[in-house]
């Protein structure tokens, strides 16, 4: 046994985190959520990378990777708070397997994909102008409407759609469905892994900077221990999506428990951080003005996408007892 | 990144199951603990990663996890001098003369002579330095006087050891010196002291004018302090490191609850699976945490503070877990034992506040990794640089 990234996932996490760079996030972020502007990379650049089609096969024109690879790329994504998320790209590429066409649109951006979960607002409507959607048991895909909502954060371009009467493209794609949901929520989750892991330097840093009663703050436990148990929880979260991430790619048997484990500590952990660096920073923290809210939105939104904490828990708790007994 | 076993490790582990399953009987018996200890230390599965020179296999920590993890699969007891492998022999490995560790480290894996840690005071827990056992050179040898506390298996041990102050007149870090003593020698006084759950596995040791030979010191006088890191260190991967569990396995408290859950009402139903899942997630959080210990561990990297976090969520999914299969056993989760006769559950109950204070309390390796690992300041410390 080896648990941990290879000196390839390292270089693929470096060269990631250059391309991102030019996001200009958190800048971004509120510059979108003031509605004057695109989220960043956005689908163009963010295809033109690369990145995107990492888990595509390279017949298609895709990266030939693995769900790990992508992971990788997906936590550097979520510290900068990229849109769109890689989520949606994961996705498809499982969904669109058997159709060498649209996987190699996918791949090359003229098939701009999103996937519709329910009949709420969907993840990354807005630009997106083909949706998957799974429709009495049978995979469809095709255009549809979208309505912009009011976000929470911008940059999950979240809308709702209107599916037109779209030809099946597989009947019977339950089981299809639930793999590539299970592969979304493992890059859902290492995207959260990124932001909750940023949270916690730049609560850290202000710690550190931060004087009362003659000391820098992050002397007194208070603060100290609530800093720690981010850190302890961001920890126990990356193990969680590398496993997740592994077992889509190596062992298809663990991946609904690890899956929904990586989903439910993500939504959790990613929410804990943001309100503990908020906490952290007092007033300055609860401003407009300060980027803490930037990344308390995308925990107040990313809980609720690909099912919710408590469905997550709840899966994991109905194959702990499958599996035990 | 690779979870299955290489070639190496899967012959490994079928060598330990051959050997775990023929020797099932015998080493199930818990009221022989050093007999089954020398069984497995005979067939070369005890101290698997200690040098060969000190009784050791000179294996690997992955061949330690794998004997580990077998003999939890079969669901074996524990070996008895667990605080001796993890904990005194790696001290003595690192500090002993050659004459100590031909003397001890051998006897010690076989359970030949079981080992106990003197570290605790009544009035130096989480403040360890703050100690005052004394010692006091005299015509070569030193003479102890004080009281150590929280001394687990010392009611039985052979040989501990000991910290103790060698010099009041310096800042309280730098007067301390670490021995190895003899649990039988005249002026020892063990007290066993009955824990909350009922159970006597640590005590009181009272030293009254012990007499240990200079050589039975563990590196120079006034070193103590750095060679009780070393014990330290190694107490973290002991301690929730390496992928093991604290408190009751995940896995056996989910197959508690499936077969109680049905008896609940759909509302409590909902409520328990959300307890579980949390509980379970926080679980293989830690669990998967601890493998990537072993694999840094794996390649000659040393446990950081950081791997005091595995303690730290370990203990919290195991008091959480603990507690829902409470709750589960309705009615009979109001008294010790239940209507079916077992009391696992409520006897469990009364371990895990323990769990949450030995081997260093939440609080102070929250500390720990605030500065050590995350770089905050230091806690301010009223008696820094003052002699005891």
């Amino acid at each position: 046994m080896n648990f941990d990234l290879d000196q390839e996932h390292r270089d693929l996490a470096a060269a990631a985190a250059e391309f991102l760079a030019t996001a200009e996030a958190p800048q971004a972020a509120r510059a979108a959520l003031d509605g004057d502007a695109a989220i960043r990379p956005g689908r163009a650049e963010l295809v033109k990378s690369g990145f995107a089609a990492i888990t595509i096969p390279e017949s298609a024109g895709g990266g030939g990777g693995s769900v790990l690879h992508l992971a990788v790329v997906a936590e550097q994504a979520g510290r900068v708070l990229a849109g769109p998320s890689l989520t949606g790209f994961a996705r498809a590429a499982v969904l669109l397997d058997g159709d060498p066409d649209r996987l190699a649109g996918l791949a090359d951006g003229s098939l701009a994909v999103a996937v519709a979960d329910d009949t709420g607002p969907v993840l990354d409507a807005i630009g997106a102008d083909t949706f998957l959607a799974l429709r009495s048991g049978a995979l469809t895909c095709g255009p549809g409407q979208v309505t912009a909502r009011e976000p929470i954060d911008a940059t999950r371009a979240l809308g709702d759609v209107t599916l037109g009467d779209n030809p099946p493209l597989v009947r019977d794609a339950a089981a299809l469905w639930q793999r590539a949901e299970r592969v979304g929520r493992t890059i859902l989750a290492a995207e959260g892994l990124g932001t909750a892991a940023r949270l916690l330097e730049i609560g850290v840093e202000y710690a550190k900077e931060r004087q009362a009663f003659g000391r820098p703050i992050g002397s007194y436990q208070a603060i100290k221990h609530m800093l720690v148990d981010v850190y302890v929880a961001v920890e126990q979260l990356r193990s969680l999506v590398w496993w997740a991430a592994w077992a889509a790619d190596h062992s298809p048997a663990e991946l609904p428990l690890a899956a929904a484990a990586a989903k439910a500590a993500a939504a959790t952990t990613l929410e804990q951080a943001a309100e503990t660096v908020i906490q952290v920073h007092g007033g300055i923290g609860f401003t407009w003005e300060h980027d803490a809210h930037l990344y308390w939105r995308r925990a107040k939104v990313d809980r609720f996408l690909l099912g919710d904490d408590i469905a997550a828990f709840d899966e994991v708790a109905r194959l702990a007892m499958e599996q035990a007994s | 990144m690779d979870f299955d076993d290489t070639p190496d490790e899967a012959a490994w582990r079928t060598e330990v199951r051959s050997f775990l399953d023929h020797n099932q009987d015998r080493l199930s018996v818990r009221t022989n603990d050093r007999a089954r200890q020398a069984l497995l230390y005979d067939a070369g599965f005890v101290g698997v990663t200690w040098p060969i020179e000190a009784g050791g296999r000179g294996g690997t920590p992955m061949q330690q996890a794998i004997v580990d993890q077998e003999m939890s699969r079969l669901g074996l007891p524990g070996l008895i001098n667990l605080i001796g492998i993890g904990m005194c022999g790696p001290t003595v490995i690192l500090h002993g003369s050659d004459d100590q560790k031909q003397r001890y480290l051998q006897r010690l894996l076989r359970a030949d002579d079981l080992w106990c840690q003197l570290f605790s005071e009544p009035s130096a827990g989480s403040d360890l330095a703050a100690l005052r056992t004394r010692a006091v050179r005299e015509n070569g040898a030193w003479r102890i006087t004080g009281q150590k506390v929280w001394t687990t298996l010392a009611h039985l041990a052979d040989y501990g050891i000991l910290l103790a102050r060698t010099d009041p007149d310096v800042p309280k870090h730098r007067g301390l010196t670490m021995f190895v003593v003899d649990m039988k020698a005249p002026g020892v006084t063990v007290r066993p002291l009955r824990q909350m759950n009922g159970d006597a596995h640590f005590n009181e040791v009272f030293f009254d004018d012990v007499v240990i030979p200079d050589a039975e010191r563990l590196g120079e006088p006034g070193d103590g302090w750095t060679v009780a890191l070393t014990t330290l260190m190694n107490e973290r991967l002991s301690l929730g490191g390496g992928g093991t569990t604290i408190g009751p396995k995940p896995e056996t408290v989910a197959r508690h609850l499936a077969g109680h859950i049905g008896a609940l009402p759909a509302d409590r139903q909902a409520l328990a699976r959300q307890e579980l899942g949390r509980g379970y997630v926080a679980a293989l959080g830690a669990r998967y945490t601890g493998y990537r210990q072993l694999s840094k561990l794996s390649r000659g990297e040393f446990p950081g503070p950081e791997a005091s976090a595995g303690k730290l969520s370990g203990t919290r999914s195991a008091r959480d877990l603990t507690d829902l299969a409470v709750r589960v056993l309705g009615g009979d989760a109001r008294v010790a034992v239940s209507r079916d006769g077992t009391g696992t559950w409520q006897t469990m109950q009364a371990v895990m506040p323990g769990m949450a204070i030995a081997g260093g309390s939440d609080q102070v390796l929250r500390n720990i990794i605030g500065e050590r690992v995350l770089g905050l300041p230091a806690e301010p410390r009223a008696d820094k640089g003052v002699p005891r």
